[in-house]
């Protein structure tokens, strides 16, 4: 006898045409075997329908992002080198075109003065910048930065601020957490900031707590954040990233949905 | 966090443009396919986080050589199964004290799943029994009958022909079917040797 083996998988799935079907129909009239592994198929399939997926656990994607955020901040370096070079090799050039200039002849007072315009019109468009510049664009809602000198955080301790800032965001928080001394938070804003953590900036994102302290050894900014859908929807989970204080590479970062 | 409406290849072109923000969402998106595909094929959470993670490593060492021949989520599905097979020959290669037992079977490989409060004896079960499945019919049946994927793509994911996935899938359904202890009788021998699905005299 001829087993149609082929066909059987399509046609536990129910995807067979009607004269492929019709054949496997009639084969399995007088074929128990080929009965019986389909129902065996039958009772896989029911089997693994129980399989539901797991949430991911924290910390697993975290390394991940930081690597990510090393290697755009690793080559962002090598084409600021190589930018640099390009303008000392266009400096030079044009240092030389200026000595053969002035050995051809002379200074001209007019262009002296004209030359110290453009610069004050310069500095001024560049004071203009660094004020534009200088306020963050974050939306946050947190007291100031929590120095907690000596306090070293693991993967454990970053989901525990996860899981203590829910009563905040749900509104079940009896009253204000005591953050204890505070500090000016810039520096630790734009380091976060830089770190490219996708929170930033988003307006579904409210930043809750911001925290110097340590993480796994190395001195971290820690931002804590309740995240929305979006839409005006209320929040529906806690983000936390922690960046590093000395470059603001993303060390890790866990997320709890409410 | 990332909008549904942009494609997976959008944000790819993003992140290589100097768009930190991309990556993370292309991780956000698919980390639990990920996760839950070495999860299942390696039944231990601890190695699930290793794979997830060495599969999104090798993605971002690689994504300025993917060129788009394939979709994101194929190339991305290859290179999770490559890391799940890779973690599974380390396994095999780890000295017996390692692994805490002398049996080398994986379905012997204690816990199989993570112990949540919500789990099901069932899932349990299945998930033990799902790895006494040999490791390529296992990987059919988790692209196909786990995460939905159809035969074509899981053809190109694994790059062999669909043929051969539909072979694989029923003799994986059948050897999972008895690792579950269903009662079966008048079965032809074992089903789980290799076939191209032709038919069988």
């Amino acid at each position: 006898m001829t087993h149609p083996e082929d066909l059987l998988a399509d046609y536990v799935d129910g995807t067979l045409d009607e004269r492929q079907r019709a054949v496997v129909d009639a084969h399995l009239v007088g074929c128990s075997s080929c009965g019986e592994e389909v129902a065996m198929a039958r009772r896989a399939l029911s089997a693994l329908a129980s399989l539901e997926d797991e949430p991911v656990p924290f910390g697993v994607t975290g390394p991940v992002l930081a690597e990510a955020g090393r290697r755009l901040e690793g080559r962002r370096t090598v084409l600021w080198e190589r930018l640099q070079w390009a303008f000392g090799a266009a400096a030079a050039a044009a240092l030389v075109l200026v000595v053969a200039l002035n050995l051809g002849g002379g200074a001209d007072p007019d262009q002296d003065a004209a030359r110290e315009e453009t610069t004050a019109v310069e500095a001024e468009a560049g004071a203009a910048a660094t004020g534009a510049g200088g306020e963050s664009s974050l939306a946050f809602a947190f007291q100031g930065l929590e120095r907690q000198e000596g306090v070293e955080y693991d993967d454990a301790g970053i989901v525990a601020l996860a899981r203590d800032a829910v009563p905040t965001v749900t509104g079940q928080a009896p009253e204000a957490a005591d953050q204890g001394t505070l500090a000016p938070a810039d520096d630790a804003l734009a380091c976060i900031e830089r770190s490219g953590a996708p929170t930033v900036g988003d307006p579904r994102d409210t930043l809750l707590r911001l925290i110097e302290a340590e993480y796994a050894g190395t001195p971290a900014y820690i931002a804590v954040y309740a995240e929305g859908p979006g839409a005006g929807q209320p929040a529906d989970r806690v983000v936390v990233w922690a960046v590093a204080v000395e470059d603001c590479r993303i060390l890790t970062t866990a997320s709890l949905r409410i | 966090m990332s909008d549904p409406g942009v494609r997976d290849e959008d944000l790819v072109r993003r992140y290589l443009s100097g768009d930190r923000t991309a990556f993370a969402a292309l991780v956000e998106r698919h980390e639990r396919r990920v996760y839950n595909i070495a999860l299942r094929m390696t039944g231990r959470e601890e190695d699930a986080r290793d794979v997830a993670q060495d599969a999104f490593l090798t993605v971002l060492r690689k994504l300025s050589s993917f060129r788009g021949e394939a979709a994101f989520t194929t190339w991305l599905h290859r290179v999770t199964v490559n890391a799940c097979y890779d973690l599974l020959r380390k396994r095999q290669r780890a000295p017996l004290l390692e692994r805490g037992g002398e049996d080398d079977r994986p379905v012997a490989e204690p816990p199989p799943v993570p112990d949540h409060s919500d789990m099901t004896a069932l899932s349990i079960d299945v998930q033990r029994a799902l790895l006494a499945v040999p490791d390529d019919f296992r990987v059919v049946m988790i692209l196909h009958d786990v995460r939905d994927l159809p035969q074509e793509e899981v053809a190109a994911v694994l790059g062999i022909p669909v043929g051969t996935v539909k072979s694989r899938l029923h003799r994986g359904r059948i050897a999972l079917a008895r690792a579950l202890g269903v009662p079966r009788s008048g079965e032809r021998p074992d089903p789980t040797t290799p076939s191209e699905g032709t038919m069988t005299p």
